[in-house]
């Protein structure tokens, strides 16, 4: 890090609040997308038998919607605590390298507002305040990372999916049994679009495919959900025992 | 209203969250990963979430199969939405068509 970044003080106010409303402007247009996530996984909540509260009390401190949907498949009543939080870690384990990439950028903040700026780390605002870093840096804008800026990428999105998924869990039961109707289907959906979204290619996904089959095998021919772990590791696995061959 | 349970697996959620949010930027900030651990960790996400929907691939209802392959036909080239809708659609639609 330069002596430039270090010397530089806080901007004042005013620029402050316009640094927000250009954050938040970059995010709207994502924002607008995750709405019909957050309805749908409110409603399956609720269908799973959570209340109105339990739902932003889970959208609210946890905000990482990948392992919300799959927490709320996994759901049981009374949930297992120990399963809902292995595979909360294996579906944000992305979040390891997405601080460790951010890490840098983050040098000139003093911890008290490093640790609330992590909290609010999701793919969205990661994306966006790493993007506008980088491009401030390259730019030769001095510290690259805009504390603010960030802050209006994250603070709409924490504030639109806890409020959306808990009208989905308000909507939910006026549906009924979802599962007549062929909502059930909605869960694939979802997932196969996130699954999109980190398509990089088949080579990449080939460790997907190794978890798609043996996670299947698993759940045809031993009963309860060991089928997600066994899925889950032989795919990382398969991912390593590629990487050794380049 | 409130579960002990849910409660607790809502907690036992967000400190793990919180702790993969954080771990990056504590532990990883002076080194760098492995290659085979950044292979690993990229592909983690994925390998998860396609688990948690296996079951849906080998579903006995040829209905649902069908559904399945028009969802998964739609995700590839629509967004959210569209997906979700064109996915129960046509799994209401032909459950009631197969039976």
């Amino acid at each position: 890090m330069s002596v430039s970044e270090i010397t530089l003080g806080h901007p004042p106010a005013e620029a402050r609040g316009a640094e927000f409303r250009r954050g938040a402007a970059a995010s709207t247009p994502v924002l607008l997308g995750i709405v019909p996530y957050a309805l749908v996984l409110g409603a399956q909540a609720a269908q799973k038998g959570l209340s109105v509260v339990e739902v932003p009390l889970m959208t609210g401190l946890n905000f990482a919607g990948g392992s919300e949907f799959a927490a709320i498949q996994l759901w049981t009543s009374p949930p297992h605590v120990l399963l809902i939080a292995a595979i909360t870690l294996l579906v944000n384990s992305r979040h390891f390298l997405m601080g460790a990439a951010l890490a840098p950028f983050l040098r000139h903040l003093p911890k008290r507002k490093a640790f609330p700026a992590l909290f609010l780390m999701c793919d969205e605002s990661w994306a966006l305040g790493l993007a506008d870093a980088k491009r401030r840096a390259a730019g030769g804008l001095r510290p690259a990372f805009s504390l603010a800026y960030y802050a209006g990428t994250a603070l709409p999105f924490y504030f639109a999916w806890v409020i959306f998924t808990t009208c989905g869990a308000a909507l939910g039961p006026v549906l009924g049994n979802v599962e007549r109707y062929g909502f059930a289907m909605a869960f694939p959906a979802v997932f196969l679009v996130l699954l999109r979204g980190m398509w990089k290619g088949f080579a990449a996904a080939r460790p997907w495919l190794v978890s798609l089959a043996v996670a299947a095998a698993t759940y045809l021919v031993v009963p309860g959900a060991w089928y997600v772990a066994a899925g889950a590791l032989s795919g990382l696995v398969s991912a390593w025992l590629l990487a050794g061959e380049k | 209203m409130i579960e002990p349970w849910t409660v607790l697996a809502i907690l036992a959620m967000a400190v793990v969250t919180y702790l993969t949010r954080i771990g990056g930027y504590v532990v990883l900030r002076n080194r760098t990963l492995s290659p085979r651990a950044t292979a690993v960790m990229e592909a983690a996400p994925g390998c998860v979430l396609i688990s948690v929907i296996a079951p849906d691939f080998v579903s006995k209802n040829p209905a649902d199969l069908a559904a399945l392959a028009i969802t998964l036909l739609a995700a590839t080239r629509l967004s959210m939405l569209p997906t979700v809708v064109i996915g129960v659609a046509s799994a209401g639609v032909l459950r009631w068509v197969m039976g």
